[in-house]
């Protein structure tokens, strides 16, 4: 647990770039400071590791004092990964992430053995890449490395400013994605400093929103600031289509699922539209012996086919996206359902067989039901939410 | 020009090449070790820098001739009385480079390095001397090839050094033993440079075919004007 008391950063000139600060970041989280620039999130972030002292208030780690810890014990407990990476140029990659190891008096052969483990960790391959220099590397394999060398001594916490920012798009998303991997396995206590809100609401378990001046806006899950942000300003933080976003937290999984409409492709026509009238649909999904999709079928199209042939034998529109219900998010049905012609979407489980369909209505259904159960928690929020999490400007 | 002179006299040519790459090498090697300290000390401190500056231009100024002169009441005719000023030589252009080389190291790298719990000192020897190397080595080309152009100076106060030729070719109007002379000062240059160029590849085998900052040498007046 890192708790910021009523932290304020003051620099000579009067300038304050934290202003009575009180957060709490919940162990083994990854909590997202986001905020504009100048808002004071990455001086927060700096004070953890001392990098900054706090002019007043105090910076606790598990309840220590983080004034009262020797600076360099303190930071060899804290995983640092920085947007410029600070790759040590004059180390090979391997002894750029043995770094910490070794300042813990950890013997080369161990610390370069660790250094392996975390290669394969962060899926850098370590024939290739072990005796390369950072400036060998691509700018997406330079932050892996950065990541390794700061999780090399398996620190309980790790800060990231903005790491992810010196990338390209296809390059960070990737990152991301890794990180997020990585936390279900790790279980850090994660503090990451971004300006992108979509990176803190995709990679955040909470997310701190800063207003210019080194004010907390807001501290929140990502589905709460898109779904309850507290004022104007953290709903245009948050961006305009955050109704959609919010989808993205709300799992398929209670979706209700049309299965009468999804027939063997050794259907009769006659048996085919016989179902199409009982459903009172006008589309009909046909899967082959194995359960998986074959295409859409329009009862339209039934009528002037032979009664007695297969359904195999009428010509099906294509299923485009599917989306599995025990995985995915209502936004992943949605955009399925957008994107099909049929206005229909396949959901389907891991082995690709299909569970049944949805339509525009159900996901309706679907979502309001989920927002409703959303903002019945909010009502309750006061109580059962820790006091932390809660934050709030001062 | 009689090439003959030259294998004739080649006992005499050996020894002098030696006493001259001797004080070609010792004083930089010295005002090495002098820079590095005070060059860390003048990143630590920046007021430090313009005063150290422009101290070392100032001895830099002096005219070598009469530094040995006052010299001689001190260390007699021997080869501290020209190691010494040439030392101090060679902080004009060592000092500079120390600086820039502890400089050019990125402030990232220097953030990253305090946040994994490196102590200053720690940081000094394992991250930043280290990166400095390339500016520092750049810096010492430029102090040995010049102390051993001027090392044959030493002669006129019976240092022994390529000098010899040029004063005994002079006083003989024997021009073969001047070109010699000549010769030898840019061959034994040129073999000191390499030799430096060499060391800087093995100890830097990181910087292999990565561009590196011009060094923003500050070399003093051409040494030959002395």
């Amino acid at each position: 647990m890192i708790t910021f008391e009523t932290v304020t950063k003051r620099y000579p000139d009067g300038t304050v770039a934290v202003d009575a600060l009180d957060l709490a970041i919940p162990d083994g989280k990854i909590m997202v400071l986001v905020g504009p620039s100048g808002c004071g999130k990455t001086t927060s972030l700096r004070m953890i590791n001392r990098l900054v002292e706090p002019t007043a208030g105090r910076v606790l780690l598990d309840g220590e004092n983080v004034a009262d810890v020797d600076p360099s014990r303190l930071r060899r407990g804290i995983g640092y990964v920085i947007q410029q990476t600070g790759l040590f140029p004059h180390r090979t990659v391997e002894d750029n992430i043995a770094t910490v190891p070794l300042l813990n008096g950890w013997n080369k052969r161990r610390a370069r053995d660790r250094a392996h483990e975390l290669m394969d960790l962060v899926g850098l391959e370590q024939a290739t890449m072990a005796r390369r220099y950072p400036h060998q590397l691509s700018g997406g394999q330079q932050q892996r490395v950065g990541v390794a060398r700061a999780l090399a001594a398996d620190p309980p916490v790790l800060l990231m400013d903005e790491p992810f920012s010196a990338v390209d798009p296809i390059v960070r998303a990737a990152l991301q994605d890794e990180l997020i991997r990585l936390q279900a396995e790790l279980h850090k206590t994660v503090v990451l400093v971004t300006h992108d809100v979509e990176e803190a609401i995709k990679v955040g378990d909470l997310v701190a929103v800063f207003r210019p001046g080194g004010h907390l806006a807001q501290v929140d899950t990502p589905e709460r600031l898109l779904g309850a942000p507290v004022d104007d300003y953290v709903r245009d933080f948050v961006g305009f289509d955050r109704g959609i976003r919010r989808l993205s937290f709300f799992p398929a999984a209670g979706l209700d699922l049309d299965t009468d409409t999804v027939l063997p492709a050794t259907t009769t026509i006659a048996d085919a539209i016989a179902a199409a009238k009982q459903a009172g649909q006008t589309w009909l999904l046909v899967v082959d012996a194995a359960g998986r999709p074959l295409g859409w079928a329009a009862a339209a199209d039934l009528e002037s086919a032979p009664a007695g042939a297969a359904l195999a034998a009428v010509e099906l529109a294509s299923v485009g996206h599917t989306f599995r219900p025990d995985a995915d998010s209502l936004r992943a049905a949605l955009d399925a359902t957008i994107l099909s012609r049929t206005e229909r979407a396949v959901a389907v489980d891991d082995h690709g067989q299909v569970i049944g369909t949805t339509s525009y209505e159900r996901l309706r259904d679907a979502i309001r039901a989920a927002e409703d159960a959303a903002d019945r928690r909010t009502g309750d929020r006061s109580a059962d939410r820790p006091r932390q999490a809660a934050g709030g400007a001062r | 020009m009689q090439w003959s002179w030259i294998p004739q006299n080649w006992t005499i040519i050996w020894p002098y090449t030696l006493d001259n790459a001797l004080l070609g090498l010792v004083p930089p090697l010295i005002g090495l070790l002098i820079s590095v300290p005070v060059g860390i000390a003048c990143v630590a401190k920046r007021w430090l820098y313009p005063p150290v500056l422009s101290l070392a231009s100032a001895i830099y100024a002096l005219p070598s001739l009469a530094l040995f002169v006052v010299l001689i009441a001190y260390t007699g005719l021997g080869n501290l009385t020209v190691i010494i000023p040439l030392t101090l030589f060679s902080l004009c252009v060592l000092i500079p480079n120390v600086v820039d080389g502890l400089r050019s190291v990125s402030e990232p790298v220097r953030q990253a390095a305090t946040a994994m719990g490196f102590t200053q000192l720690r940081r000094l020897v394992q991250v930043e001397l280290p990166l400095a190397v390339p500016v520092i080595i750049a810096g010492l080309r430029v102090a040995v090839v010049s102390s051993i152009s001027l090392a044959s100076l030493g002669q006129l106060i019976g240092v022994s050094s390529f000098g010899y030729f040029f004063i005994d070719g002079l006083q003989r109007d024997f021009p073969t033993e001047i070109y010699v002379g000549l010769a030898l000062t840019i061959l034994l240059a040129l073999i000191c440079d390499l030799i430096l160029v060499g060391s800087r590849a093995l100890l830097t085998p990181w910087a292999r075919g990565r561009r590196i900052a011009p060094s923003p040498l500050t070399p003093g007046p051409p040494p030959a004007v002395r």
